[in-house]
């Protein structure tokens, strides 16, 4: 990579030079992968999950203007993936939203992984026990969904949901199918973590998330914690690509 | 030439002397309710002396019921402390404030009282005593107050009239021939009420912090609803969306026959933009967006989540979402490793827990059931012994479900116990 510099003569140098060297200031600028952004920049690049084994996984991240999902069994490590995302678009400056049918949502998790919570627009689920969280509440986060990937405002908006299997497939298939077209050119991220496979639209990634087992602190007994909780990770149409992570515990 | 005006008896209404004032001209200066310092410059052809200019004055405050004396000089000074003294009409020909002003007692100057008191142990009574002593000597023990002190005396102008702004009433009406039924024909209507009323406070450089909208119905009644977004705005487009989605939520009960819009106006802001750092939402779309959302919001249950200080687990409040500048430094900041998250069950579920060698064997709660494989506890807490007080024992367990249903480690939950009730439940999935 070419480093642009200004020419000696900054004292005055001719338009037509000074506009060359501030381009090349620019182009170096987009060329060097690891410097901030420029403004508006940023909102063309996928959202990292923060996570590096599951940002080549991703091939960045997240796309915009895409839908995408997480999904995996209880304990796999959906929400920890979840918080990662959240906690890397809103560090990086950028507003997220959760959409939280259930109310599911734990802040301090969220802020333990660095998520800057003035950043997160949280829309809590009616309180109800899950089996009583109907088709008209997913249909309502649903909306929600829209209403916020519509608003442009959010780099990403995510809907929880993980525990509402059943009520899940009684929406319409055409839900998904509504919400990749309304999100289709938008500067967002949608993604959807759930028990198992959703929707994922054409340029969306899916990561399905499996347990691979938990470490512990040592031995049963009083003083022993958990360590951390393994998972393996896959991506892609077919599920070919994989990595392993490890979250660490609370 | 200027006019002071005084009422020494209580006014009917706080503004009346400034609206009579404002009979006679615009530029009116008040800063207080009473006296008020009029700018009689061109009346000349209307009165053609001042005395018949005074009795104006005085005729127009007598109709009002108010009490008022008036006094005519050529410094604002003059006329200011002369209107304060002396009852009736007063006019001082030019050149002669000081002689007018020379006989009044000192505290008719209205200086503050310490000050006062110091000019009356200097043995002085009168405003002409004071005008008498030598401006320098007077420099030399008050500063640049002391020049300023003689030359008020002296019945001399320092500075320039600020006429005090007009009242600024940002509203619009439209009566309708045909009442409207519905919001669909109440949003075409509402543009037209709402566009002129956002171009007058762009052309005052305003915009509205809040808005009233009353609907006048058929049968006679009111209906009115006040909105107050997180920033103010002077779209009208923003307001009619934010007008239509609030009227969704609270219907008028009867058909509209008028439609009144009020303005609280605000300074516009002004912002200076960085080329790296993140925008911030534009704060019309964010209202706007909030408006959308308002079943949620509404509840309380739509908002930016906030951590309190508590050691209580599982608190947390939510207030609304109103992102400000990122804090600087805070992109650099590394993100901590990837934690475990706890997916919390709202209110925990009551579980029946099967314990053996004083360690949970077996949990059992609605939707969650297994053997426990692997367990790490307990862990005890305690603490608000001086309000609600709770006790609890945790236990981090990974179960392994029932035979058909098995994982490659079933799932790990948090359950506890409840020391003070002596039960368990289950708080939250560990994901």
């Amino acid at each position: 990579m070419s480093t642009a510099s200004l020419p000696s003569d900054t004292l005055a140098p001719p338009p037509a030079e000074r506009k060359r060297a501030l381009e090349d200031l620019l182009r170096a600028r987009r060329l060097q992968a690891d410097g901030p952004p420029l403004r508006g920049e940023e909102r063309r690049r996928p959202i990292p999950t923060g996570i590096g084994e599951l940002d080549v996984l991703l091939d960045g991240g997240f796309p915009r203007g895409h839908l995408s999902e997480i999904h995996g069994p209880v304990s796999s490590g959906r929400t920890g993936v979840l918080h990662a995302l959240l906690a890397g678009a809103t560090r990086a400056g950028a507003l997220a939203a959760l959409v939280d049918p259930l109310d599911r949502f734990d802040p301090g998790s969220a802020a333990a992984a660095g998520a800057d919570l003035s950043r997160l627009l949280w829309l809590r689920g009616p309180r109800c026990a899950p089996e009583e969280a109907g088709e008209k509440t997913l249909a309502d986060a649903t909306a929600a969904v829209a209403t916020l990937a519509g608003s442009l405002l959010f780099d990403v908006v995510t809907l929880d949901l993980a525990g509402a299997d059943r009520e899940r497939r009684r929406l319409p298939a055409t839900t998904w199918l509504r919400l990749q077209r309304l999100v289709e050119g938008a500067p967002t991220a949608v993604v959807l973590v759930a028990d198992g496979h959703v929707a994922c639209g054409p340029g969306g990634k899916a990561l399905a998330l499996e347990p691979a087992g938990l470490r512990w602190s040592g031995p049963p007994g009083p003083a022993r914690l958990l360590a951390a909780l393994a998972a393996r990770a896959r991506a892609g149409r077919h599920g070919l690509r994989s990595a392993d992570l490890s979250l660490a515990a609370l | 030439m200027f006019g002071g005006l005084h009422s020494p008896r209580p006014l009917p209404e706080e503004g009346a002397l400034l609206a009579l004032a404002r009979e006679f001209t615009p530029r009116v200066e008040a800063t207080a309710p009473t006296p008020v310092l009029l700018d009689l410059s061109g009346l000349g052809r209307l009165w053609p002396t001042p005395h018949e200019l005074g009795r104006a004055l005085l005729d127009a405050a007598t109709s009002r019921a108010i009490e008022a004396q008036a006094a005519l000089a050529f410094t604002r000074g003059a006329a200011l402390v002369l209107a304060r003294a002396c009852p009736g009409l007063t006019v001082v020909p030019a050149g002669r404030e000081a002689a007018a002003l020379a006989p009044l007692p000192l505290v008719r100057l209205g200086l503050p009282a310490e000050r006062q008191e110091l000019l009356h142990r200097w043995g002085l009574r009168t405003i002409g005593d004071l005008a008498r002593l030598p401006p320098v000597a007077l420099a030399e023990r008050f500063g640049p107050d002391g020049p300023r002190l003689a030359r008020l005396a002296r019945g001399e102008d320092e500075g320039l009239l600020v006429p005090a702004p007009l009242p600024e009433r940002f509203e619009t009406t439209l009566e309708l021939d045909w009442p409207v039924d519905g919001l669909e024909p109440l949003a075409f209507l509402l543009s037209r009420v709402l566009e002129p009323l956002c171009a007058t406070l762009a052309a005052r450089g305003r915009k509205a912090a809040s808005l009233a909208i009353e609907l006048g119905l058929v049968d006679g009644t009111a209906h009115a609803r006040v909105l107050q977004p997180a920033a103010p705005s002077g779209e009208a487009r923003t307001w009619r969306t934010l007008v239509l989605l609030d009227l969704e939520a609270h219907p008028p009960r009867d058909a509209i026959a008028r439609v009144t819009a009020r303005a609280e106006p605000t300074p516009a802001r002004a912002a200076q933009f960085s080329l790296l750092d993140p925008a911030l939402p534009s704060p019309e779309r964010l209202a706007e967006t909030m408006a959308r959302l308002h079943a949620w919001t509404s509840a309380g249950r739509g908002g930016s989540p906030q951590l309190v200080d508590t050691h209580r687990p599982g608190a947390f409040a939510v207030s609304t979402f109103a992102p400000g500048p990122l804090p600087g430094g805070r992109r650099e900041e590394p993100l901590p490793a990837p934690r475990v998250a706890l997916r919390a069950f709202r209110p925990p579920r009551l579980a029946h827990v099967v314990l053996r060698g004083g360690s949970p064997s077996f949990v059992s709660a609605p939707g969650v059931h297994g053997a426990v494989a692997a367990s790490a506890g307990p862990w005890r807490a305690s603490g608000d012994w001086w309000d609600v007080a709770w006790s609890r024992e945790e236990w981090d367990v990974a179960l392994v479900l029932p035979p058909g249903r098995a994982t490659a480690t079933g799932g790990l939950y948090r359950i506890f116990l409840d020391r003070l009730r002596e039960e368990w439940f289950v708080e939250g999935e560990l994901d």
